[in-house]
């Protein structure tokens, strides 16, 4: 569960990240003060800690300095004339000196050590102070001091007490006591107090550079929401203008680049929209007027159509001449009709007004019924009907009448342009589609006419006889029938080879076929029955009869 | 005696020439124009089917076709010269039986006049139950606890087909073939169209129907004899 809400959280943070200009902004805004911030406040931490440390350490020197000096008179000076010194009580003395020396008795500790490895009339009984661990002067040191060359020594150190640490400056320099040698003085100071200055400081740094950076990212925030915000609103204004609200408009305000932006964004917004309206206007006179003549034709269109019937009917009645009259009137009045249904029904897709009356349709049923209605046509011209069906078998959510009309439309073709060479019909499926594709071995089609193949009222051969009656509307209206479907009609065709046509629709409704979706079926379709036709012989049961799939 | 029809058209050409078709045919012709025309010839000719243009001036034939539904239950064939389906649903929902689209070939014209005149399925009993109805089957009656419920034959005819075989779930191309007299595919708003207004007839909530149920994806079948 955690790591799930987890990697969703990453995922909101990436998605804001990607989606919020704002959000960016203030975000490398942030990062970088942060940067700077860090950056100058560290560098005044360590100059304040060093100066802070320096001074005392100069104060400290100088003390001890002053201590030394006080010590050594003490002891030159406690020398009684016959040459005689009580090394113990000077000793003491000597403690009380440097304690009188020092401006913070309390605080520091003191220790007067023997400087090891000399032999002298008598020894004066090192000290220290009582709380003082000697340990934290370190051998180094004593061996500096040792040397008596009249300088301080200093070293930093850390000073354990009550189970806490602090800093600590120890300064040591040698004494000279008459009679009792070289001694060394350690002066131990507790410099707690300049670390409680540098934490307060640097506190102080931290907290100040926090509040520096959440201004810096607060400021950046309300600056950039002030310049973003135009620009947002004028992004989704263009955004509702593209989906169709053409009276969106910018507010114009002020006198700024961005109430340029808005003056002429909402310009080109006016000019738009008027050509729009105005395109939409004239389409629709034009869809209307279309519709409305087709609509018109439809009554006298009746009356010629029952007129021509009765005549036909009774042509045995009639003179050979008149006879032939009636069959031409008849003959003609029906393509007539079918021009005019396939004029309506284009006029219909034009204007938009096409709805789809989906059901569940089995589109290997739908071919083969398709098939038997071609057959007698097909028996005619002498081809024979097959179909290779390996998918397709599922219930796929389509208008049954309008992929049934694709099919007659495709069918027909093949027949009237087939040459009697067989017709192979192919329905495939995969998890994304499911394709139809019509195969025939016919006269074929060059590049100029398979350009043209799907235009309207576009015949390959005008002068071909055709038995479908067709109207030249055909493949236009085949091609709007996919394209509602959200499916594809394409084509391949080479003179003298065939062509061969395919259908291919999503497999479900809400799905669309784009360039990206790789067809079940390939174009013309390659098949082992190919051969077999090629090579002339129509003996297909006898290859393929163990085959489930192959049909005819 | 040949079928009385009216023929109602604004059209005189085309009424004339439907007029000589079906004489043809050997039916009995009346025409009218229009809207008003064809409610007064209507009671006069008292016809035994109706084609009744869609377009009418005066009053359109929705109009017309719901003015005469709500006393007499003879069949409407509809003429129309749009196929588009907001009109032909109109129509009926109005109360026409079936529809024909022009421009039509006589044949079918024919056809269609003919399974609307023709004479119900002979059942071989003579009263049926469905839900809580009874059907006369020999006096085209339906009735709830004795009270008679008035059905068009069109709306008897669908009701019977499904009480006829209680058991069988009907598709709507079922129907259509056997109701409506159509051996191909046809139009099956037909169907559902004319099963919403049987509905609004014999249950008792249309809603939640008892007498004619919808399976889904399927038809319509009988509800269960009480």
């Amino acid at each position: 569960m955690l790591p799930l809400t987890w990697r969703s959280l990453v995922q909101r943070a990436r998605q804001v990240w990607r989606t919020s200009l704002q959000v960016r902004t203030v975000a490398i805004t942030v990062f970088f003060s942060t940067i700077a911030v860090t950056i100058i406040s560290g560098y005044m931490s360590i100059t304040i800690a060093t100066n802070l440390y320096e001074a005392r350490k100069a104060q400290v020197i100088a003390e001890a300095r002053l201590a030394t000096a006080s010590t050594q008179q003490l002891f030159d000076t406690s020398v009684s004339s016959d040459g005689s010194i009580d090394v113990n009580t000077v000793g003491l003395t000597a403690q009380n000196t440097v304690r009188n020396a020092i401006a913070n008795p309390g605080g520091t500790q003191i220790a007067l050590q023997r400087t090891p490895g000399q032999s002298t009339q008598q020894i004066m009984t090192p000290f220290q102070t009582s709380d003082l661990d000697v340990g934290v002067i370190s051998a180094d040191l004593r061996d500096a001091v040792a040397l008596d060359d009249g300088q301080l020594y200093s070293q930093a150190v850390s000073l354990e007490s009550d189970g806490r640490v602090d800093p600590g400056i120890v300064v040591g320099s040698a004494v000279e006591v008459p009679t009792a040698g070289q001694y060394e003085l350690y002066l131990v100071y507790n410099v707690r107090d300049v670390q409680q200055t540098l934490d307060f400081v640097q506190q102080t740094l931290v907290v100040g550079s926090l509040l520096l950076i959440a201004t810096i990212g607060l400021v950046t925030f309300l600056v950039t929401r002030l310049a973003i915000n135009p620009v947002r609103i004028a992004a989704e204004t263009a955004e509702k203008l593209a989906e169709g609200e053409l009276d969106r408009r910018i507010p114009e305000r002020g006198e700024d680049v961005i109430a340029t932006l808005a003056r002429s964004f909402n310009r080109m917004a006016d000019s738009l929209q008027r050509q729009i309206t105005q395109l939409a206007t004239l389409s629709r006179v034009q869809q209307r007027f279309v519709s409305d003549v087709s609509h018109e034709l439809r009554t006298p269109l009746t009356t010629i159509r029952l007129a021509g019937d009765v005549l036909y009917e009774q042509r045995d009645q009639f003179t050979p001449t008149t006879a032939r009259t009636a069959e031409l009137l008849h003959a003609q009045v029906g393509r007539f009709e079918s021009m005019l249904a396939d004029l309506l029904e284009m006029s219909r897709y034009d204007a938009g007004a096409v709805t789809l009356d989906t059901e569940p349709t089995n589109l290997v049923r739908l071919v083969e019924e398709s098939l038997e209605a071609i057959r007698p046509l097909a028996d005619e011209k002498g081809s024979e009907l097959r179909l290779v069906a390996p998918g397709g078998y599922f219930e796929a959510d389509v208008d049954a009448r309008r992929i049934r009309r694709i099919l007659q439309n495709l069918l027909g073709n093949a027949v009237d342009h087939g040459e009697g060479h067989p017709i192979v019909v192919y329905v495939d499926s995969d998890s994304e589609a499911v394709a139809i594709a019509v195969r025939d071995y016919g006269v074929g089609m060059d590049a100029a006419q398979l350009q043209r193949v799907f235009d309207r009222f576009w015949r390959a051969d005008p002068s071909r006889q055709r038995s479908t009656g067709g109207t030249g509307l055909g493949l236009a209206i085949a091609t709007e029938d996919a394209q509602v479907h959200g499916g594809v009609l394409d084509v391949w065709s080479e003179p003298g080879v065939g062509t061969c046509f395919r259908l291919t629709l999503p497999r479900s409704a809400d799905r669309r076929i784009t360039a990206d979706t790789v067809p079940p079926l390939d174009l013309p379709p390659v098949d082992p029955l190919e051969a077999v036709i090629e090579s002339g012989d129509g003996d297909v049961e006898s290859g393929y009869a163990s085959s489930p799939e192959v049909r005819s | 005696m040949s079928a009385r029809i009216l023929v109602v058209d604004d059209d005189q050409a085309i009424a004339e020439m439907i007029g000589i078709v079906l004489r043809g045919e050997g039916f009995d012709v009346h025409v009218a124009y229009d809207g008003p025309d064809a409610i007064a010839a209507f009671s006069q000719v008292k016809p035994d089917l109706m084609l009744l243009d869609l377009m009418l001036p005066g009053m359109d034939g929705i109009e017309v076709c719901t003015r005469i539904r709500e006393s007499s239950g003879t069949p409407i064939i509809m003429l129309t010269a749009k196929s588009d389906a907001s009109d032909v649903v109109r129509g009926l929902e109005s109360g026409a039986d079936d529809y024909v689209v022009k421009p039509f070939n006589p044949k079918e014209l024919v056809a269609r006049i003919r399974t609307r005149l023709r004479p119900a399925a002979q059942a071989t009993v003579d009263s049926l139950q469905i839900g809580d109805l009874t059907i006369d089957v020999a006096g085209h009656e339906v009735t709830r606890d004795g009270q008679r419920i008035a059905l068009t034959p069109l709306e008897f005819d669908l009701l019977l087909a499904l009480a006829l075989k209680p058991h069988q779930v009907f598709t709507r191309e079922m129907l259509l073939e056997q109701v409506w007299g159509y051996q191909y595919k046809a139009d099956t708003r037909l169907v559902n169209v004319h099963v919403q207004r049987l509905r609004a007839k014999v249950e008792k909530d249309p809603d939640e129907p008892t007498i004619v149920m919808t399976v889904r994806g399927v038809g319509y079948r009988a509800g269960a004899a009480r």
